[in-house]
């Protein structure tokens, strides 16, 4: 048949308006929840993957022993019923759920626990850090289809909130794909091998992943759950806004202050508000002269403006916290030392200096304004105490090579901090513990008196005694001003008011879908 | 036949080119202040954990060692994998480098048929009001940046008229793999769904690109047509007796398009290499994100494969229309 060219380009042109106007409908199903995330995937590996904006892959396609739901976080049993503790506090024996089962139809047992386990430590990648000192590889036992014991070096209290990140895979399934013994750790990267609310469909690098919901889950679904899940990367925060506001996205994350305000003028949208658990600080190298000097920090600690900083510059959308912890996290002793913007006591501190001093660097974190506000801001304070500082604007994976070297590291730099997992230690030991020392480092604070009750609080199994090392760290901590502790930030979802049932926790970071209902 | 032997050196000459290129960009990639072995043990590892994964990618070895064992690598058609999707670079890029010629051809497409006539026009209509009211309205989009055009398009007609879907490539089943050119698939599929989910997506982005590009070619078609109109050849088809019409549209058009050929094949490389920032905005599952994310995150091999697929495809391309303007002129054999 011939075609001429301008009947071809009546043809496309006659395509294209015809297929134009509002009454096109997407051939969409009823119930697909699109979440736009600013997040690439370059691997789904529950393994893998630590960090809060892919947590995603975790909560919804997989499951772990136990679960947290909820603010402040319940850790609530979930692939285990329960669990016991022997009395020298190393070994934990957990009793599996017999209902449960992976995506192919196969039943969750300890075997799968086990082969979990050895998989996270063999990798030495994400979660493992957390587990790196208190298990040993082939220490964890099936004792029966559905018992498993995990040996601990030692008496561990932060075993128990670790557990959730024990992300249980199908060890059958990853078996079959295994090339020279590599844990199936290419295969994984594409696919998955859950037991989770919702089943893998597709995964592209480029456009994120769609999941459907698996019926047979164990934990049942509330009224009019969400058939399909699509996390979908947008990587422009403008998109994300106007995808909420058409109702081409169900739910958006990373999204500031003047987004917000255009969306709470959308008559399609809620927002929900949460306190959550994570911190803005200002984090100083306690190791370097002239910031080895409590005197120092303190007059550094009483020349910022914090009510400039979260009235001003944020609006009131964040919540002063002196503390080094969480307010939703217990530990915090009443009677810290609260520095508030006061030039007469830093000229004080100022005045019993010893160190001679020096220009100083400022490290923030390129993209995100508030960090580059709070640079601003703590360079204004230097200036106030006379002393010159510069200001750089790094990128995330530079400033991490920067962070990984008491050599290389920045004096200052602002920084949020949220929790690796829900315990006091994950902020206090982690952030200013010798024995932590590295990326997590915080302040190299080395204190030896604070290192000897970072230790006996990892190894107490008595909560009183816990809550009162933890509280004595956070006045050692205010008191020699490790760092400048600012604000707790508060964790918005935005959502199409076709969602209901949202349950936002701390640990979860709202990503936990598999409670959400959506309106037909 | 002058152009083949024009054609074989040319060709020749990409080898040592790309091979100047390898090696440049494999010392810069390292050069990076970023160490793909503390991204990859992941936030809050240990020391230990980031020396482990330094060993077992081999990054812990001299860079002239790692550079010999790329090298041998690539000779052997193997890019290498990627350090975070563990994939060959060679099948992470295929998975979008159609995206990225779909939105080019598009992009060109909407260029060739906006600014080639419109050049014309102002050609044949020199220095006249007509020929000045376009010019302004021309040189103010060439003007306008992609962003804000996309944006603006998005506010428009995804927003406000609800015409066409904010961003995405496709929102239905994806038509079966072929080329994986959505539209062209679809079509040889005989899929309509995903024909007209394709070919609602790429408009957006497509026109973002398109229009920008139009301005330029505009301006290069009428200075092409101002030269050639009072040329010897024009006025013998004039006193020929030649209908305006066919005159300026056939006659004077062929001949004035040889620069507009030539910046076509300019631009096609250089959309090929990624235009990041509509990609970002329409979500455009192309080679530009990927590439700018590789960088940021130090992914060495996938920086560096990525460069030698665009470098090669800047090379050829140029090499083809500087081909076919021998064919067209063989006084530029040489």
């Amino acid at each position: 048949m011939d075609i001429s060219r301008r009947e071809f380009v009546a043809f496309a042109c006659s395509t294209l308006v015809s297929q134009t106007g509002p009454q096109f409908a997407y051939a969409t199903t009823p119930a697909r929840f699109v979440y736009a995330t600013a997040t690439a995937y370059d691997t789904i590996d529950p393994h893998k993957l630590f960090d809060q904006s892919r947590s995603a892959i975790k909560q919804n396609l997989y499951d772990g022993l136990y679960r947290y739901v909820d603010n402040p976080p319940q850790l609530i049993p979930w692939l285990a019923e329960h669990h016991t503790v022997s009395d020298d506090g190393k070994s934990y024996t957990f009793h599996l759920r017999k209902d449960a089962f992976f995506h192919d139809g196969t039943q969750v047992t300890a075997d799968d626990v086990v082969y979990s386990m050895e998989r996270i430590l063999a990798l030495k990648q994400g979660p493992s850090s957390l587990f790196r000192d208190s298990i040993t590889p082939g220490s964890t036992q099936a004792v029966e289809r559905h018992k498993v014991v995990f040996n601990l070096n030692s008496p561990s209290a932060i075993f128990m909130p670790t557990v959730p990140d024990i992300t249980v895979v199908n060890s059958q399934l990853i078996k079959e794909h295994e090339v020279n013994r590599d844990w199936g750790e290419k295969w994984l990267a594409r696919n998955e091998a859950g037991s989770g609310s919702f089943e893998l469909i597709r995964f592209s690098g480029a456009t994120g992943w769609i999941a459907k919901r698996y019926e047979k889950h164990f934990a049942g679904f509330n009224k009019d759950p969400i058939d399909e899940l699509e996390y979908r990367v947008v990587l422009e925060a403008n998109t994300r806004v106007l995808g909420l506001i058409n109702g081409e996205f169900h739910g958006a994350e990373h999204l500031t202050e003047d987004h917000r305000r255009r969306l709470r003028r959308a008559g399609n949208l809620h927002l929900i508000e949460q306190e959550a658990m994570r911190i803005f600080l200002i984090a100083l190298n306690d190791a370097a002269p002239p910031l080895n000097d409590v005197h120092f920090r303190r007059a550094l600690a009483y020349s910022f403006d914090y009510d400039g900083l979260i009235n001003g510059l944020m609006k009131g959308s964040v919540i002063r916290n002196p503390s080094p912890l969480p307010r939703m996290m217990w530990g915090t002793a009443p009677d810290i030392k609260v520095y508030d913007y006061d030039l007469d006591n830093a000229a004080a501190e100022l005045k019993q200096v010893k160190e001679p001093l020096r220009p100083l660097s400022i490290v923030a974190l390129a993209g995100f304004s508030e960090a580059e506000q709070a640079a601003v801001l703590i360079q204004a304070a230097l200036g106030k105490l006379g002393v010159e500082s510069t200001i750089q604007i790094l990128p995330w994976p530079i400033l991490l090579k920067r962070l990984d070297r008491l050599e290389t590291r920045p004096d200052i730099f602002p920084v949020w901090r949220s929790a690796f997992y829900m315990d006091p230690n994950s902020w206090l030991g982690e952030g200013f513990g010798s024995r932590y020392e590295g990326q997590r480092t915080i302040a190299y604070y080395r204190n030896p008196e604070f290192d000897k009750l970072v230790d006996r609080a990892l190894v107490s199994s008595d909560q009183q005694e816990r809550r009162s090392l933890y509280e004595s760290m956070t006045r050692m901590l205010t008191e020699d001003a490790a760092s400048i502790f600012i604000y707790d930030t508060k964790w918005f979802g935005s959502y199409s008011n076709r969602i209901s049932g949202v349950r936002y926790s701390p640990a979860n970071f709202g990503h936990d879908f598999r409670w959400v209902s959506m309106a037909r | 036949m002058r152009w083949l032997p024009f054609f074989l050196k040319r060709l020749i000459w990409l080898v040592p080119t790309l091979f100047a290129l390898l090696t440049l960009v494999f010392v810069m990639a390292r050069m990076m202040p970023v160490d793909p072995a503390i991204l990859l043990a992941g936030e809050a590892s240990s020391p230990e954990q980031v020396q482990h994964v330094r060993e077992r990618l081999n990054l812990d070895e001299p860079l002239d060692s790692q550079y010999w064992n790329y090298l041998v690598a690539v000779l052997n058609g193997n890019l290498g994998e990627s350090l975070y999707t563990l994939r060959p670079v060679a099948v992470d890029i295929m998975e979008r480098l159609p995206a990225t010629i779909e939105l080019t051809i598009a992009s060109l497409f909407v260029a060739a048929i906006v600014g080639v006539p419109l050049g014309v026009v102002c050609g044949v209509h020199g220095d006249t009001w007509l020929d000045h009211l376009l010019r302004i309205i021309v040189v103010g989009c060439a003007g306008l940046t992609h962003f804000w055009i996309g944006i603006q398009f998005q506010i428009f007609f995804a927003m406000e008229l609800n015409w066409l879907p904010l961003s995405g490539r496709i929102d239905v089943e994806p038509p079966r793999n072929v080329t994986g050119l959505y539209i062209i698939d679809s079509i040889a599929s005989g899929n309509l769904d995903a024909l007209v989910s394709a070919v609602r997506h790429l408009t957006l982005p497509a026109l973002t690109i398109g229009l920008h590009a139009a301005a330029i070619v505009q301006g290069i078609t009428r200075n092409s047509v101002l030269s050639m109109i009072g040329s010897p050849s024009v006025r013998y088809l004039q006193a020929m007796g030649l209908s305006p019409t066919l005159l300026n549209w056939k006659y004077l058009l062929r001949s004035s398009l040889a620069a507009t050929v030539t910046w076509f094949g300019l631009a096609a490389g250089m959309l090929l290499a990624g235009v990041v920032v509509v990609e970002t905005i329409f979500d455009w599952p192309g080679t530009g994100n990927y590439a700018v994310g590789s960088i940021m995150y130090a992914d060495y091999n996938a920086v560096v494969g990525f460069t030698l697929l665009a470098g090669a495809l800047f090379v050829l391309i140029n090499i083809l229309v500087e081909t076919a303007q021998v064919i067209i002129d063989p006084r530029g054999a040489t």
